[in-house]
């Protein structure tokens, strides 16, 4: 149950269709996550009660610095509001959701038949109530955009601010693009950045999707990602958590056709007072289909972490190939991480293994660097960095992995409190 | 430069060295000897600074400064070197970037300014020559997958480039043939000069066939029981450690 104060507030909240009412009043019964809540037992939302909310935030103009590389358009969604900065593309559309129904009046049952996961979530629940009609990109039958496109999503507010963001992709057959998401934030006050994507991916289509999540201190940012992958696609996922008071990842694909590939790699390198939690859901529902998961941690400071990695293999999804992996290092006393591969498997002819370690950096080798004259800190600092390089490297643009390296090793350094030489 | 004076060292409740005594002047070379377990290891990693032990007496003086206040990296800085038994994998870090961080982490140290990618390559071909090293070896992940003879011909060939005042070598030759110790004796020769010193810490002669030693000391039950020349080594040799052992006990 919501806290009274923050109902009393929300209500006030006029125009809202019925099915936006009805998912309201969802949220209102379950109120924010709770420890005690399975799904949320390390990462609490329950700090989110302690602010007076501002829930219908102002779009505010603002200027963000162009990306040096080439890329093939720029999507701002600015507190929700997402618009193209100039022209698209050939072959690619932004527009409402309820434009894109009408245009597409078949989806309409396919969509809803969609069958996402989502546990006891009241955020999706949320976010469904106050993200009304929100923006699709479409992405047209085999278009294929080499460069990528970048998507700068922001938050920002003068007050304690609640954002709801909601996002659709959709691409068709044998279409390809890369979808480069830089999560940024511009606020002294609280904000509360409860974003939904959801990605439907047709037959032959390739995905390369990054997201690059820096946000400030004040921010709690809550980023629920669902593809829906059909025959034969592929989609190369890269989560880079690299600032955030609180930062969550709700990440699902659900394998809806054969032959799909879907690629999780993830890095989060949380410092002081930060919580960093992937909830990732690898639902294989037809045969002969493949997901890779590749995760990596550095715990700085008094850092939180969580991973949660849930594999489905459903009683259709035979010859399945599913992988996971999870390393974790504690750079710090005070850190702590807690990881739970959960496997189900109901087909009897698949291939699973996952893997989860967690451990310090080795005491060995980081005497036998001093004994090199490399000081205590630069010694942990090129050890963690080694350790990470091998996220990073899946990145196949050259640009923005030089972009996000130079932020990650800027991250590890500051944290551990030292400057390379 | 080196004087150690009754140096006891414990890890946990039991002492490993029990007063040892060794002064080592510019320009000498100290063999330390003697059965497995007298605490040769011990010493090497003392002098270091591996954290696992800890000084319950005693004092280090190295040119003049308390050693044993120094950090480990502050000790290589001041010109100490410890070629490891077993050298350690470094995943991911290539011998080059090791070793580019190390210098510059050096020369900081010293007041002096980083050296750039020319001088450092020029410098590095150079001592690549000493030990027989290759570039490939230099830009895989450090001592991963290296064979034996290649993490010690790495240690030797990242003592050339540090050029260290002392160097203390912990059992180089074990687990090397003697192609392999050739080379790496031939390179601890190169480096010597009459401004350095070497500490070659070994259980056999076989080493000092290649590197002859000034001074031969033997270290048994934490403390160096009898001291000699290199005939003192060939004594050993021949006879094993049991005839001073037997004197002693």
């Amino acid at each position: 149950m919501l806290e009274k104060t923050l109902v009393d507030s929300i209500k006030t909240i006029d125009s809202l269709t019925q099915a936006q009412q009805l998912a309201l009043g969802k949220f209102i019964d379950k109120g924010f996550p709770t420890s005690k809540w399975e799904e949320w037992k390390y990462a609490s939302l329950k700090h989110l009660n302690e602010h007076n909310w501002q829930w219908s935030p102002e779009t505010l103009p603002v200027d963000l610095p162009n990306p040096v590389w080439k890329h093939s358009a720029i999507i701002q969604t600015l507190n929700g509001n997402t618009h193209s900065e100039g022209a698209l593309p050939l072959g690619i559309a932004l527009l409402p959701m309820s434009e894109f129904m009408a245009q597409n009046p078949a989806f309409d049952s396919v969509w809803k038949a969609r069958n996402p996961i989502l546990d006891q979530n009241s955020l999706y629940d949320l976010n469904d109530a106050l993200a009304s009609d929100y923006a699709v990109l479409w992405v047209k039958n085999g278009v294929k955009i080499a460069e990528p496109l970048l998507h700068q999503y922001l938050v920002s507010g003068q007050l304690d601010t609640a954002v709801q963001s909601k996002l659709f992709i959709y691409l068709e057959e044998d279409s390809e693009i890369t979808w480069f998401e830089q999560q940024r934030s511009e606020s002294s006050h609280a904000i509360l950045s409860n974003y939904v994507q959801e990605i439907w991916v047709s037959k032959n289509a390739h995905l390369t999707l990054i997201k690059d999540q820096d946000l400030q201190q004040s921010i709690t940012h809550v980023d629920h990602t669902f593809i829906f992958q059909q025959e034969s696609s592929l989609v190369d996922a890269f989560t880079f958590s690299i600032n955030a008071a609180y930062l969550r990842n709700n990440l699902h694909f659900y394998i809806d056709g054969p032959q799909v590939v879907s690629n999780l790699n993830g890095l989060y390198i949380p410092g002081e007072d930060q919580l960093m939690d992937t909830h990732s859901v690898v639902d294989h529902r037809m045969p002969h289909s493949e997901s890779n998961e590749l995760y990596k941690g550095v715990l700085m400071g008094n850092a939180t972490g969580v991973f949660n990695g849930k594999i489905f293999v459903r009683p259709d999804a035979q010859k399945t190939n599913a992988f996971q992996s999870c390393k974790n290092v504690l750079a710090s006393d005070r850190a702590t991480m807690n990881t739970k591969p959960q496997l189900e498997i109901w087909a009897d002819d698949v291939k699973c293994s996952h893997g989860t370690t967690t451990g310090q950096l080795s005491d060995e080798a980081l005497f036998y660097m001093r004994s090199r004259g490399i000081s205590k800190a630069t010694a942990q600092t090129l050890l963690l960095l080694a350790f990470v390089q091998q996220v990073i490297d899946k990145l196949e643009h050259e640009d923005i992995r030089a972009e996000l390296s130079d932020k990650i090793v800027n991250k590890i350094q500051a944290s551990l409190g030292l400057t390379l030489l | 430069m080196l004087s150690v004076k009754n140096l006891h060292a414990r890890i946990g409740e039991k002492e490993i060295l029990k007063g040892i005594n060794l002064e080592v002047h510019a320009g000498e070379v100290h063999a330390i000897m003697g059965p497995n377990g007298s605490g040769k290891s011990t010493l090497a990693s003392v002098l270091a600074g591996r954290s696992d032990y800890e000084v319950s007496e005693g004092s280090v003086e190295f040119f003049g400064k308390d050693l044993l206040d120094l950090s480990p990296e502050a000790r290589a800085a001041e010109g100490l070197f410890l070629a490891f038994q077993y050298p350690v994998e470094i995943p991911g870090v290539s011998t080059t970037n090791f070793m580019k961080s190390a210098i510059n982490e050096i020369r900081a140290y010293r007041g002096q300014d980083a050296m750039d990618a020319v001088q450092f390559l020029k410098m590095f071909k150079e001592k690549m020559a000493y030990v027989n090293i290759d570039q490939t070896l230099l830009s895989r992940a450090l001592n991963e997958g290296f064979s034996g003879g290649e993490k010690k011909r790495n240690e030797i060939f990242q003592m050339a480039v540090l050029e260290p005042k002392l160097a203390i070598l912990d059992e180089t030759d074990s687990g090397l043939d003697i192609d392999a110790l050739r080379i790496v004796a031939e390179g601890v020769n190169k480096l010597k000069t009459p401004q350095n010193a070497t500490i070659l810490v070994t259980h056999y002669q076989r080493l000092l066939d290649y590197i002859i030693p000034d001074f031969v000391h033997v270290l048994y039950k934490g403390k160096i029981v009898k001291s000699g020349n290199k005939d003192l080594a060939l004594e050993l040799e021949e006879r094993g450690y049991d005839w001073i052992i037997s004197a002693l006990d």
